[in-house]
């Protein structure tokens, strides 16, 4: 071997042993064990005031809706999914609240209908949470969503919270569910 | 380096920002989008709800699971109170509080002017969701004001003065709401389970006024009677319990609904419920051999706008007011060999006397007592208090500086309590000719058109304005 193939033997080595190294804590990190600390959103305290959306360091924030479906009251009328004074109870985007379409509803039977969240199409906005809690019984709630969250040492969404409800938990309060309360 | 191959990779280069930018205009990002159309629901076809399509009591919810049982078991059960006076008479003497009263608590509401009534510690208010478009009966507990259940229906309609207005029925252990757009609708008054509901306008062709039904369920020993005053049917008796139609009057006089309220009397030793229609007053007998008869109408003074009920001031005769300028009248009612015979005995202008725009004047031990309207001249908006013998002169009205507006007022023992409709609450000592101001009380900073009519049970007071309930202790249990 000679002097350029050794150093590049080296350099290679040290490149995916850091890509290891990264990977493995990462992978670590998202797991979870206990002792790990997390930032998570108490959806009691939350009073979706959008800062969510658009302070998190993510480009799309870490932060998405749940949906309690224990608590759902399933109705046809709902008011997380549809936006205020609505003309026609059907799916078009105009009828909807949420801005990215997020939310999916599939009928059930007469009256009721089941409501899903696509994780990749929320951006953490609360409308619709805004809209279950002031008008439903508040079965759609925000939380951050650990694989994604960067558990950054100051959580800039955590910073700008007007109800503090953003709060460092242990792993076993990872999540706050509201099914699960 | 030749010219050949600077050549080439020239046109190497070219050929690939031209490639670069003819992909840049044929790539369609937008290629993986789904369009969110009708339907993608799944709802099956022939279900699709139309906009103005109304499911009466759709929607359910419970609200508080855990909510102890309350104890309480004051009523205030309907429009007026359980003696349709707008009195409540305690049958111990009243603890009434000194100082200033606390508020128990607060709840927002839809803005409207539909007032709250109480069953054994329990609240009921059929309150309008402007977010959902959506009557909703909400059921409160009346001491802390915890939501413990709603049941609503989607009713899309625009704003007039707010949108809710009338104030539910409680009997039989069930509770009975009217809509602003005339839905009549029925639940168990515990669980909130739906029961039945009628639609006035579609059954009736019930011509809705200008600012939405005002008019106030009554429940009478098991039967409620509405006053659709559609195409055909003046008034209707209906079984509380089952929904079913027990009887109905047609409707003979033309008369269209009001705001008014059907109200109960005693005339001449014959039960009558008492409306005020567009178009005249009518009686129609309660009696159970001819219940649902119409006794008599008189269309000779018939404003184009009523809000007040009948007031019933002696065995025959009754007080009629209106508001926009009609004033008041007087009507006898007389039974002679088996004909009824009603006359207006005397009408004039709101200013010549006593008159009320919105609520319905009170018969305090043989005394008159009512808010006079905005255009009732040098004392418009003032309490006043009048004798049957002369509508003409107030024996006694309130100070200058009292005026209450459109605000509520009703009795409780010797006390009368007045809601200015900015939300100051006033207390008078009551007498039969004149009263006395004992205090007063700001309950709402800044309230608006608090217009709605109170509640009382249990030492408590509601009031409300166009957004807020408020829960008042004014006496201890």
């Amino acid at each position: 071997m000679d002097r350029r193939d050794f150093l590049r033997t080296c350099g290679a080595i040290f490149a995916g042993g850091v890509v290891l190294a990264a990977g493995g804590m990462l992978t670590t990190k998202t797991k979870g064990e206990e002792g790990d600390v997390f930032w998570q959103i108490d959806p009691f305290a939350c009073t979706q005031c959008g800062r969510c959306e658009t302070d998190c360091v993510l480009p799309v924030s870490a932060v998405k809706c749940f949906h309690a479906n224990k608590v759902c009251g399933y109705c046809d009328l709902c008011g997380g999914y549809y936006r205020p004074s609505v003309k026609d109870l059907n799916t078009a985007a105009e009828n909807q609240m949420c801005p990215t379409g997020a939310i999916q509803r599939k009928f059930v039977e007469e009256p009721y209908f089941e409501y899903t969240i696509d994780e990749s199409l929320c951006n953490g906005c609360g409308k619709c949470v805004k809209g279950c809690t002031s008008f439903g019984n508040g079965s759609l709630f925000l939380q951050v969503l650990q694989d994604l969250c960067q558990q950054c040492n100051e959580c800039q969404i955590a910073r700008v919270c007007p109800s503090n409800a953003i709060q460092r938990v242990s792993y076993k309060d990872a999540y706050k569910l509201k099914d699960h309360a | 380096m030749t010219s050949k191959k600077i050549k080439w990779i020239t046109v190497g280069v070219a050929a690939f920002y031209m490639a670069l930018l003819l992909g840049w205009h044929l790539y369609d990002p937008s290629s993986s989008f789904k369009e969110a159309v009708p339907g993608a629901d799944n709802r099956p076809q022939g279900k699709t709800r139309k906009a103005d399509e109304v499911l009466i009591g759709e929607f359910f919810m419970k609200d508080s699971t855990n909510a102890p049982q309350s104890q309480l078991t004051g009523e205030w059960p309907c429009f007026r109170g359980p003696n349709h006076d707008n009195q409540a008479i305690s049958a111990q003497p009243m603890k009434w509080v000194d100082g200033d009263y606390s508020v128990l608590w607060s709840v927002e509401t839809g803005e409207g002017h539909a007032a709250p009534v109480i069953s054994a510690g329990k609240v009921y208010v059929l309150d309008y969701d402007e977010r959902m478009s959506a009557d909703a009966l909400r059921c409160l507990d009346l001491e802390s004001g915890k939501q413990l259940w709603r049941r609503w229906y989607r009713v899309p309609m625009k704003r007039n003065h707010g949108f809710s207005r009338t104030i539910p029925a409680i009997s039989d252990g069930l509770v009975v709401t009217i809509g602003p757009e005339g839905h009549v609708m029925c639940c168990d008054k515990e669980t909130g389970d739906m029961k039945w509901s009628i639609d006035m306008k579609k059954r009736f062709e019930t011509e809705i006024p200008f600012w939405y039904t005002g008019q106030c369920p009554l429940i009478d020993n098991g039967v409620l009677v509405l006053a659709p005053a559609g195409k055909d049917t003046l008034m209707i008796g209906v079984d509380v319990k089952t929904g079913n139609t027990l009887w109905g009057t047609p409707n003979s006089v033309a008369f269209k609904m009001s705001h008014s309220s059907v109200i109960p009397m005693d005339l001449g030793g014959t039960r009558t419920y008492t409306y005020i229609g567009v178009g005249g007053v009518c009686g129609v007998s309660a009696e159970p051999e001819s219940q649902g008869k119409l006794l008599w109408s008189a269309d000779k003074w018939q404003p184009s706008v009523v809000a007040p009920s009948p007031l019933q001031i002696s065995n025959n005769q009754i007080f009629l007011v209106a508001g926009y300028g009609a004033g008041g009248a007087l009507l006898q009612v007389d039974k002679q060999g088996g004909a009824w015979n009603a006359t207006i005995k005397e009408s004039y202008k709101a200013q010549e006397g006593m008159s009320s725009e919105q609520q319905t004047p009170i018969n305090y031990k043989g005394s008159l007592i009512t808010i006079l309207p905005k255009d009732g001249g040098g004392m418009r908006e003032r309490l006043a208090i009048y004798q049957p013998s002369d509508l003409h002169k107030p024996v006694w009205t309130s100070a200058a500086d009292e005026r209450f507006g459109l605000g509520p007022y009703l009795v409780v023992d010797d006390r009368l309590f007045a809601f200015k409709e900015d939300g100051e609450l006033y207390v008078y000592a009551l007498d039969n000719m004149a009263m006395k101001l004992l205090k007063k009380q700001r309950i709402m900073e800044e309230g608006i058109d608090g217009w709605g009519p109170m509640a009382y049970a249990d030492g408590i007071l509601i009031v409300r304005d166009s957004k807020t309930i408020k829960a008042v202790r004014v006496a201890s249990l």
